[in-house]
């Protein structure tokens, strides 16, 4: 039984794997020789489950009026909307779409995140309230590898660079923003699936998020260093307030943008790559494309690797800069202690930024 | 092919729609691993680590302690040792002394009977002394006023033999 268990998933991890080839011959097909490297990392009405398409709702608001369709060509087909010519949608008199609340294949990945990390923990948890792993050690893979990721979240990251009274607060929050991270850099590695963190707007959104509770945590010295700075000459405020203010915005900024980038260039690096393979084709011809096809699976095998790695440290990266920015804010004032936890923390952005 | 954005969409395009829909799940999902699911995480670990540590603790604090014991028993052991040998020591020199003192009494009262006996001896030897020449002095004048009855008187004769012995006794 077990046998014919691993036999099914190995089959199935092939399907999974030998998919993109079938993709990109199909695409060619379709699209009359060009290789669409930016459709498979921009967001979609539809999500592919091994090639299968499903559609997926949209949700419209036009001049404040909603409209529902169970998915786009049903929206086209009712005649209120029409498609533009870059593959966008308007309403049929010409109105601009104001607000897409669409479900897109992107919130599926992040929805997706999001209840693999609650399943995850909720399971854990429940565990942990039976007495396992609380009373006894814990058992079992799944349990230690859990709390291995938990415990190096509080320890390593929340521990580390938060205030030891305050950082209980803020393990929660790390921990959930780096599994749910993690995961959706880690559905990117599937080749029909696509990492939503390989978009901007959600990446943004996590990095806001970031963002407002580091200021809802900052206490009176934070603040007082970003508008007063005791102990600088007057007119020097002139400079350093603007600049301070400034700070504030480009450090989830920069979080934001660290997360996409990476994320996005990884899939499409990978894309690219095998794309070659038809673009060697059309240039010298089947059998040059076919041969050197060797080479260019090789090196998408080693991206592959190197991808997954990205998927952690990213992850691993943005959650240990939250904590950095947390605990600056939620700090409170030792005089000679502040200088020094700004550089370190300051030379670990450094270090991270690549 | 259908792109999703509404306006076609780009890259760097930022979709007001897509971040409310993950503002919205972000903010509750954090909500629920805050409040219900990590909390008994965070608590069962920390009772955890707290007990092993308090463990070690007291496992330390019992090895402290058990050394401690022995080491008393150690001293205590010692300390007997010592007090038995002392003991015994001020047993032998009590015996020692005893020993010559009951040798040094023996020994005077053998003197003193040795004395004694040379003092009743010695008194003895003055008593017979005396009464032998007592004894001698009358035979001697009896034996005399035998011979030569008539022609001394007894008083002159008397004398003439005490000198005659007291010269013997000096010759002696």
């Amino acid at each position: 039984m077990s046998q014919f268990l691993r036999r099914l998933t190995v089959t199935i991890l092939f399907l999974f794997a030998i998919n993109p080839g079938i993709l990109a011959a199909d695409t060619q097909e379709s699209d009359g020789g060009s290789f669409d490297v930016m459709g498979k990392v921009v967001d979609h009405d539809y999500v592919e489950i091994v090639g299968v398409k499903i559609y997926l709702p949209r949700i419209l608001l036009v001049d404040g009026e909603w409209y529902f369709y169970s998915n786009t060509k049903s929206a086209i087909e009712s005649g209120q909307f029409m498609e533009t010519e870059e593959g966008g949608l308007v309403r049929s008199d010409g109105a601009e779409i104001s607000l897409d609340m669409s479900i897109t294949s992107h919130l599926v990945y992040v929805w997706l995140a999001i209840i693999f990390t609650l399943l995850i923990t909720m399971w854990a948890a429940g565990r942990y309230r039976r007495g396992l792993g609380a009373e006894t050690e814990p058992k079992g893979a799944m349990q230690n590898i859990f709390e291995v990721l938990f415990v190096f979240i509080r320890d390593e990251i929340a521990k580390e660079f938060i205030s030891p009274e305050k950082y209980k607060r803020y393990v929660p929050y790390l921990f959930s923003v780096f599994m749910a991270i993690m995961f959706m850099n880690l559905f990117g590695l599937l080749p029909w699936a696509a990492s939503a963190t390989a978009d901007l707007t959600v990446t943004a959104t996590l990095a806001g998020i970031t963002f407002f509770i580091t200021q809802f945590s900052g206490t009176k010295d934070y603040w007082q260093h970003v508008f007063v700075f005791p102990g600088v000459p007057a007119w020097s405020r002139i400079i350093l307030t603007p600049v301070e203010i400034l700070g504030l915005f480009t450090k989830p900024f920069a979080l934001a943008i660290r997360l996409f980038a990476n994320m996005l260039s990884g899939k499409i690096m990978i894309v690219s790559i095998l794309g070659l393979i038809f673009i060697f084709t059309d240039l010298f011809g089947a059998y040059v494309g076919v041969g050197s096809s060797v080479f260019w699976v090789a090196l998408t095998a080693a991206l592959y690797f190197l991808k997954a790695l990205v998927a952690l440290i990213q992850a691993y990266v943005f959650t240990l800069l939250s904590a950095v920015f947390i605990g600056m804010a939620a700090e409170e004032h030792h005089h000679h202690d502040d200088e020094t936890a700004v550089a370190h923390a300051q030379a670990v952005e450094v270090e991270t930024n690549h | 092919m259908h792109y999703f954005l509404a306006g076609g969409g780009g890259l760097l395009s930022f979709n007001t729609g897509f971040a409310i829909w993950v503002l919205i799940s972000t903010v509750v999902f954090l909500v629920l691993m805050q409040k219900f699911l990590v909390p008994p995480i965070m608590k069962a670990l920390d009772e955890r680590e707290n007990r092993i540590k308090d463990s070690l603790e007291s496992a330390e604090k019992a090895i402290a302690k058990a050394e401690q014991i022995s080491k008393d028993n150690d001293k205590a052991l010692k300390e007997a040792e010592i007090a038995a040998q002392k003991i015994r020591k001020e047993a032998l020199e009590d015996a020692e002394v005893l020993r010559s003192e009951k040798i040094e009494k023996a020994r005077n009262d053998a003197d003193k009977i040795l004395s004694d006996a040379k003092a009743a001896i010695e008194q003895e030897k003055q008593r017979a002394m005396a009464e032998l020449r007592k004894e001698v002095s009358d035979l001697a004048i009896e034996a005399a006023s035998r011979i030569i009855d008539a022609e001394l008187d007894k008083t002159r004769n008397k004398k003439l033999v005490d000198s005659f012995i007291s010269d013997l006794n000096n010759k002696n």
